[in-house]
């Protein structure tokens, strides 16, 4: 089932993003954190100690779990949006 | 913890529990002293506690280096001494030139330090790389040392405070010193809720030496540096060593953990008095700046913090360590460049003289310093 | 870089809008400063740019007073710096931000704090695991993103946002795999006296549950996550009977419910890190949410020149933010000198009758989402309290034996906190964990606040220099 509520909004142009290499389609103007959640992929970083799967879990920029690297840069997902062409590396496993 | 007979003072109180204080306390009650530590906060909290952590021959006034190089053996036997693990870590220091006038002030400072015993060297740019591939290639020339590396300031306090618990010391915390009387047969400190007694005093509290020197009518000016830090999270290995710069602004390292800790005495401004630190955001990003030209792989990473804290410096920027003239049994310990490095053997240094025991170096006399009352 | 305004606003939250309409109407020139890339803080949150409402009706309430909002700050003239990462704030009020076009400060005469919230999620096993998010974070997601947290989900905690987001998901056509309330049905009719002051609010609220009741979504009173695995690509979550206090009845059985998703929030934390950093005084009410500035009733802080308002100077909703907002707005232009003293009592009396109603409302809210006493006991050892550092109750615990005295010392020691949400998500919980061995909030502390208020690029706060652009001090003495 798709995540994205029908109805409630027109969205924006359709875009490509890469990430870690593989095409998602989202939607111009959403956030990174909403378009890879909506795609399924939640684990977008390992924690820095123990190294277990971590995802996005604020959504405000301020826990930092969902910081990923987008067109090379550290950026947090929730707090960019995205754009055609953006690539995005995240930092899970595998 | 040694039970103290009500009323009956201590052979040493020691005010002020940051390396010095502490390490003079430690080894006060290891040679058989009933020793009481007092500190306004927690052991190791200031300076102590939230400086670089960089041992390093470097940055450290020549004058003070036979200090500093056995500051460094002890940092490097702290297992033994001093118990805990508060990450001591050895590896290379190189310091750095970019200009032609401070390739000057390079080779003039590495020539002053080496007469003093410092085994540092100027080396080829291509070994310079060699020892810190992170290094960028836009340096005119490098001098490195094998004695260098760093301690992990914050964990200072932990392992203090398991190792004086253990040897008997009294550790008074969060307990401010408002005024210490001189009587007969020793000390008495005033403080809330006690009123310890001792028969000999240590003053070693840092930037406050000069209010609590004043106490007794010796008027030693005493400047407070507020020293900036920054700290980024965690990156990949981007460098192995410590790295510095001729002018001494700069100390840079990355911790196992993969933080790395950018400091170099960048000033902030803070008020002594009121215990309150800020930084200066042009002084942050001027910091940031260098460190990121002398590692470029920063560039990839971000500055989670910044902290900042006292550093004391007298007039000439040399140390206080001894005997304080005209009061029987009061002694100072403090203002002492590179004080983190050198501040675990100053403190012994002084416990030393304190057990009459004769120290191995000199110590640093006070009384230059003093100026004369002012007449308001 | 834009010219000094008089007053900075930081937040463009309900509270920032109002300070930022009140000074418009007082001719003070006002910047409102966000991260965000337009007005309405987490609340009224607006639509990504490159969206349009389709069925406004489906958006909700909260959008629309999001775009009157948003209407009104554009027609005041309020300056606005949207997208900018405020990272310092001096004791002389110079306040530096970080934007798309690098590196900005401002020296304004006056800064109202209109910080917001962040959500406590108190810890148990697995609330580490993708899938996990806040409620706040649903809440974003659905409002604004148009976006589901999952196809089946659990949503547990406590607080309104719990029936909110419940029904958000039911209505944007996923499924509630059950309602987890950590309050018992009574606690609402408690609180019911002081949010009948806001008829609209509650029967919003009293429609959330009702509906979810009549689609027989399981609404499980007084009941708490226990613990999150993961299972396939989704979740299996335990949950638990709680006490009144929060604790877990160590007796009481499990449940185990499948989910794509788990929704938890345990109520919403004043972001006072500005304040903090100025060295205003802050006091501890935990009804309130946790840290707050003191106050005096007009809005001024302890520190002169810093206002405060919203849910950054303690958590009591949207409607009790904007009036307070306004009020802090209308203090600032007096103080400037900008009306009198009898312009200001004018103005600000109708909205303080006002405002006293909201607070009534929102206190009674923000009562049924505070931390409850038992909820941190209940943490085992062997749980992840600081998610950055991987820290555990445990180690934190082994800390407090060896004589750690306050958060800090704590932090310290252990690295609990030390990481780059800069203590946000562990802190109240750490608090709590030291509040135990020292008698109070108070004597466990708060985390010392410093620059830069959240993680910043070295690259981008560098920018492009040469090595002559870096202004070197004087040599350090040999």
């Amino acid at each position: 089932m798709p995540l994205r509520i029908a109805n409630q909004v027109r969205r924006g142009p359709a875009v490509t993003l890469w990430v870690d290499g593989q095409a998602l389609d989202a939607f111009a103007g959403e956030s990174l954190a909403a378009a890879l959640l909506a795609a399924g992929r939640r684990a977008l970083r390992q924690s820095s100690r123990a190294g277990t799967p971590r995802g996005v879990f604020c959504m405000m920029g301020a826990c930092q779990e969902c910081l990923v690297r987008v067109d090379g840069k550290r950026a947090l997902a929730c707090q960019v949006a995205v754009c055609d062409g953006m690539r995005v590396e995240t930092g899970a496993a595998g | 913890m040694a039970q103290i007979p009500v009323g009956e003072p201590y052979d040493a109180a020691v005010v002020g529990a940051g390396v010095m204080g502490a390490t003079t306390a430690l080894f006060l009650a290891r040679g058989g002293m009933r020793c009481a530590l007092i500190d306004a906060g927690g052991v190791c909290r200031e300076a102590s506690g939230v400086n670089a952590g960089t041992l390093t021959l470097h940055m450290t006034r020549a004058a003070l280096i036979p200090y500093a190089m056995r500051g460094w053996e002890m940092w490097k036997a702290a297992p033994d001494w001093l118990g805990g693990d508060p990450g001591v870590t050895v590896t290379d220091g190189l310091s750095l030139a970019f200009t032609a006038q401070e390739a000057a002030l390079l080779e003039a400072r590495v020539e002053a330090r080496r007469a003093q015993g410092a085994p540092i060297e100027i080396i080829a740019t291509s070994r310079a790389r060699a020892i810190e591939p992170g290094l960028t290639d836009r340096f005119r020339l490098a001098a490195h040392c094998p004695m260098d590396g760093y301690v992990t300031a914050n964990l200072t306090g932990m392992a203090y405070r398991r190792a004086l618990v253990e040897a008997g010391v009294r550790l008074y915390e969060n307990a401010p010193v408002t005024g210490i009387e001189a009587g007969d047969g020793g000390f008495r400190l005033a403080m809330a809720g006690a009123a310890p007694r001792a028969r000999r005093l240590v003053l070693a509290s840092g930037v406050w030496l000069e209010e609590m020197l004043a106490w007794f009518g010796l008027r030693i000016r005493i400047k407070a540096l507020v020293n900036q830090l920054i700290v980024t999270e965690r990156l990949r290995p981007v460098m192995r060593s410590v790295l510095g710069v001729a002018s001494g602004l700069l100390s840079l390292k990355q911790f196992a953990n993969g933080t790395v800790l950018i400091g170099g005495g960048w000033q902030g401004k803070g008020d002594r008095a009121r215990r309150t630190t800020e930084i200066v955001p042009d002084n942050l990003i001027g910091n940031l700046r260098l460190a990121r030209y002398v590692v470029p792989a920063l560039a990839e990473t971000r500055i989670v913090r910044s902290w900042l804290g006292f550093e004391a410096e007298t007039d000439d920027a040399l140390p206080i360590a001894g005997p304080l003239g005209g009061i029987p049994e009061a002694y100072v310990i403090g203002c002492v460049h590179s004080g983190y490095m050198s501040g675990p053997y100053f403190g012994r240094l002084l416990a030393q003289n304190i057990l009459g025991q004769a120290p191995e170096l000199p110590l640093f006399d006070a009384d230059r310093l003093l100026v004369a009352p002012s007449c308001t | 870089m834009t010219r000094d305004p008089e007053i900075l606003i930081l937040g463009a939250g309900p509270a920032g809008l109002g300070a930022a309409l009140a000074l418009a109407t007082c001719g003070v020139e006002a910047l409102i400063v966000d991260s965000g890339s337009a007005a309405g803080g987490q609340v009224y949150r607006p639509l990504p740019g490159a969206f349009e409402p389709g069925d406004a009706s489906g958006l909700g309430p909260d959008y629309r007073e999001g775009e009157r909002q948003r209407r009104l700050l554009a027609d005041s003239g309020a300056g606005t710096a949207f997208g900018r990462l405020v990272w310092s704030i001096g004791t002389d009020l110079r306040v530096d931000a970080l934007g798309p076009e690098g590196p900005e400060s401002w020296r304004p005469k006056g800064i109202v704090a209109a910080a917001g919230a962040t959500e406590r999620v108190v810890p148990f096993p697995g609330w580490t695991l993708p899938g996990v998010m806040g409620l706040a974070a649903a809440t974003i997601l659905l409002k604004s993103q148009c976006v589901l947290p999952g196809e089946r989900v659990l949503v547990a905690g406590c607080g309104p946002l719990l029936f909110a987001v419940a029904n958000a998901i039911r209505k944007g056509g996923g499924q509630v795999v059950a309602v987890a309330d950590l309050a018992g049905p009574g606690a609402w009719l408690h609180a019911l006296p002081a949010l009948l002051g806001q008829p609209r609010d509650l029967l919003r609220g009293a429609s959330w549950m009702a509906r979810l009741r009549a689609q027989g979504v399981p609404l499980l009173f007084r009941h708490g996550v226990r613990e999150a695995r993961a299972a396939g690509a989704g979740l299996e979550v335990s949950l638990g009977a709680v006490d009144a206090a929060g604790r877990p009845i160590p007796s009481a059985s499990e449940k185990t419910l499948e989910a794509d998703s788990l929704v938890v929030g345990h109520g919403l934390i004043p972001a006072t890190e500005a304040v903090r950093l100025l060295g205003a005084e802050v006091v501890f009410d935990a009804d309130a949410g946790g840290w707050v500035p003191r106050l005096d009733r007009d809005q001024r802080s302890s520190r002169a020149g810093l206002y405060a308002a919203g849910d950054g100077a303690g958590v009591r909703g949207a409607a009790a933010a904007f009036l307070a907002g306004r009020i802090a707005g209308m203090t600032a232009a007096l103080d400037l000198g900008r009306i009198d003293a009898g312009h200001h009592a004018r103005a600000t009396a109708p909205l303080r009758r006002r405002l006293a109603r909201a607070r009534r409302f929102g206190r009674a809210m923000a009562r049924l989402m505070a931390q409850r006493p038992g909820q941190v006991d209940g943490i085992a050892g062997d749980t992840v309290v600081c998610r950055c550092e991987d820290v555990t109750r445990a180690e934190v615990e082994a800390a407090l034996e060896r004589g750690a005295a306050d958060v800090n010392q704590l932090k310290s020691w252990t690295r609990c906190g030390m990481g780059p949400c800069q203590g946000r998500m562990c802190g109240d919980t750490v608090g709590q964990i030291v509040a135990a061995r020292t008698g109070s909030r108070e004597a466990a502390g708060a985390w010392t606040a410093r620059a830069p208020l959240r993680p910043l690029g070295v690259d981008a706060l560098a920018g492009d220099f040469d090595y002559a652009d870096i202004p070197l001090p004087a040599a350090a003495p040999l």
